[in-house]
């Protein structure tokens, strides 16, 4: 054990004297990001997008959802939204030829459902060939949703009153006010949900050529949702690149030397992958602080978070010391790894937004460790605690493991 | 204290090691001195326990050296390969690889300090090693196996392709261990190395040792006699038929190649002899150098071989 500690202490050590590969693996995840979301972030201000062309449903026609459309009439949200309002029939044929990002339904009765305090369910149907924008019109109702939320259970006596007033114009609510301060509360009100949950006001994401198929739905914005993909991707990359040492000791000698010594090739194996597990969890905790700090991202419950990048960090390391254990040297260690990698994070979600892909895509992608990183951080974002995600991560990273050990110690001994 | 028995080992059908046998004492500096393929490394390699699948016994202080872990402490292993972290600084080096043994942290940091100041790399004790020449790697290389203050040092061409100053400090480093009471056994194919170093030497191969013994003991292998080298312009095998019916009769073929002959002989008289036979054949020498016996002619004798082949 003493010597298994040492070897690791010395790894660590060694990588962080020579810490240009994993920096550059760390500082690629937050440059991609930081790009995307210069490309598609929505812009409350001197906005160089294109507004999101959006159908608007409304089958109600009560106050609530005067009060919607009202604000999608907004000044400020006029620069973001082209609103077309229209029925359903007629939004559900222009959506089919992909003429808007997306469309937003209001079902009847939403109103007096949501003045009785009743669940309601605004549906988003989205453009699956648009990326991004479909996505802020769902954070937007989201952020609606919540709002409206809100108002209904905290003035629940105002509310009986306003019954009476079923008939005033939406003009009168003071929207103009609402506005410029709208991006900076639309945080603050989201992170409120936690509070008001069970909300009243549920919002139904789907897809218009995937009808009926319920897509996963995040709530949290753009950096986000983005950051955890690229960030499982890398980890990925900087755990292959720790494992890596398996295979370039075995070629130049220093794994020999090492067996001349009291050291057990299995207290050597031990500490290789205990170092790729906490190197990765160590990368991973820079990179949270960095997407905190840089992109003001959200992670959920920092302990549920450490707790999904641990599991994933150990897969990274077991499915690596796999890898290396099974290659003959380092050409076709770095010629397995990258292509590996690369696929994970495509299926998996790393690279497209999953709701963006072909059925297929999806389904391949539930054997890559990205996809179950993603959900979970998802999942902890959402408030909830992904244990599927991570009980997926442990139970398949055991496996690697229990493969790993028996084939590195062939390949370890004399 | 260490008894080599037959040890055998092939690779498919090289056979590397053929009944190699060998004892060694306390203290003894062992010179093993081979041609490339003789089987040195090999020969390393199953001793530090880095090499299987072969047969034969090893008995290190009583104990079945390969049975017996514990016996890792007491073995040191200076490979042929520069085996260390390039990154980290030679003390960094030291201490992890010298970590590896059983000695206490603070007696390894004094050891390591006092072995930087006898390998003369005590001024850059704190620079990656990346940074050094190839003679200072191979300094720490040497110090590396010596930390934990081995009973049997095995170094494995310690000295190949450096410049002298590293030479004379790793060559020092070895007689001080034999002085200290380690048992050596290092390989090379530098004639002056063993001469000025070694308590013994032994030249090997084909997988075996052809003799062993001090430097005078060896030397008079080849006898009281001159050794003859003659350069010129023929060919091994009309060389050998030239000389053939007078060879034995004070006259012995060491070694012949194309252009480049050896012989030892008993008088430089016969040196006209030899002449006649080789003029009658048409056979052209343009030099012919008369030596004493010497190392280098003993290694020709049993191995047929230059060292620097
Ligand atoms: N891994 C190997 N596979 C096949 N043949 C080998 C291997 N290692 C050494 N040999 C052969 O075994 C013989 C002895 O090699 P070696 O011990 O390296 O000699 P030396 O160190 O004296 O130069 C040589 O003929 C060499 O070609
Ligand atoms: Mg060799």
């Amino acid at each position: 054990m003493r010597r298994l500690l040492l070897v690791l202490a010395n790894d660590v050590r060694r990588h962080l004297k020579a810490p240009m590969a994993i920096l550059i693996f760390m500082v690629i995840p937050l440059g991609m990001t930081g790009l995307i979301g210069v490309i598609f972030a929505p812009q409350t201000e001197g906005s160089e997008l294109p507004p999101i062309s959006v159908l608007l449903v409304d089958n109600d026609k009560g106050l609530a959802s005067k009060l919607l459309v009202g604000a999608f009439d907004v000044d400020q949200m006029k620069e973001m939204f082209q609103v077309t309002v229209t029925d359903e029939a007629d939004g559900r044929k222009r959506m089919g030829r992909g003429k808007a990002s997306a469309m937003v339904v209001i079902p009847e009765g939403f109103t007096l459902d949501l003045l009785d305090a009743k669940p309601v369910t605004l549906l988003v149907v989205k453009n699956p060939s648009e990326q991004f924008l479909p996505d802020v019109v769902e954070e937007f109702m989201n952020t609606m949703a919540v709002m409206l939320s809100g108002v209904v259970q905290a003035f629940a006596e105002e509310v009986r009153g306003i019954r009476a007033m079923l008939d005033r114009p939406v003009e009168s609510f003071p929207w103009d006010k609402l506005g410029p301060e709208f991006g900076k509360a639309q945080k603050k009100v989201v992170a409120a949900r936690t509070y008001l949950d069970p909300l009243i006001l549920r919002l139904k994401a789907e897809e218009t050529k995937a009808a009926g198929a319920r897509t996963s739905f995040t709530q949290a914005d753009l950096f986000s949702a983005v950051l955890p993909g690229m960030a499982v991707m890398f980890l990925l990359f900087i755990v292959q690149t720790l494992m890596r040492d398996i295979i370039s000791e075995r070629e130049d000698g220093k794994l020999r030397r090492m067996l001349t010594t009291p050291l057990r090739p299995i207290e050597l194996i031990g500490a290789r992958i205990a170092g790729g597990w906490v190197m990765g969890i160590a990368v991973l905790l820079v990179m949270v602080a960095a997407g905190t700090l840089i992109f003001r991202a959200t992670w959920g419950p920092l302990g549920g978070f450490l707790l999904l990048g641990a599991v994933a960090s150990f897969w990274a390391a077991a499915f690596f010391a796999l890898l290396h254990a099974l290659v003959r040297n380092r050409n076709q260690s770095g010629a397995f790894s990258a292509p590996i990698i690369l696929a994970f994070s495509l299926f998996g979600g790393s690279m497209m937004n999953l709701e963006a892909m072909p059925k297929a895509f999806r389904t391949v992608g539930i054997l890559t460790p990205n996809r179950w990183f993603i959900d979970g951080a998802a999942l902890l974002r959402d408030g909830r605690f992904p244990f599927v995600p991570i009980l997926i991560l442990a139970g398949s990273g055991i496996l690697l493991l229990a493969l790993a050990v028996p084939a590195l110690r062939r390949r370890t001994s004399v | 204290m260490l008894e080599i028995r037959n040890l055998t080992k092939s690779y498919g059908d090289i056979l590397a090691l053929d009944r190699f046998s060998l004892d060694l004492g306390k203290g003894e500096v062992l010179g093993l001195l081979g041609p490339n393929g003789a089987g040195k490394t090999t020969l390393i390699s199953i001793l530090a326990g880095t090499l299987a699948d072969f047969s034969g016994t090893v008995t290190f202080q009583g104990r079945n050296l390969f049975a017996d872990r514990a016996l890792k402490n007491r073995l040191g292993i200076v490979p042929q390969d520069m085996a260390f972290y390039d990154e980290l600084s030679a003390m960094d080096n030291l201490l992890f690889w010298g970590g590896l043994y059983d000695v206490p942290r603070a007696e390894l940091k004094r050891r390591a300090a006092e072995l930087l100041e006898r390998v003369e790399l005590a001024g850059r004790a704190k620079e990656p090693v990346k940074k050094f020449s190839g003679g200072m790697k191979r300094r720490l290389n040497t110090a590396i196996g010596l930390l934990h203050h081995p009973d049997l040092l095995l170094l494995d061409e310690p000295t190949v392709g450096i410049d002298v100053q590293a030479k004379v400090s790793i060559l020092d480093i070895i007689r001080n261990a034999g002085a200290s009471g380690t048992a050596v056994i290092f390989t090379t194919h530098q004639l002056a190395e063993v001469e000025t170093t070694c308590s013994r030497i032994a030249i090997m191969d084909h997988g075996r040792i052809l003799a062993q013994g001090t430097l005078d003991e060896l030397v008079r292998i080849v006898g009281e006699r001159d050794i003859v080298e003659i350069t010129g312009e023929f060919a091994a095998g009309p060389f050998s038929e030239a000389l053939q019916d007078i060879a034995g009769d004070g006259i012995e073929l060491l070694s012949v190649a194309d252009n480049l002959a050896s012989l030892a002989v008993a008088a430089t008289e016969q040196i006209p002899r030899i002449m006649d036979r080789l003029f009658r054949r048409k056979l052209a020498v343009t030099d012919l150098k008369i030596k004493s016996p010497n190392l280098e002619t003993v290694f020709l004798k049993l191995t047929g071989r230059s060292l620097r082949d």
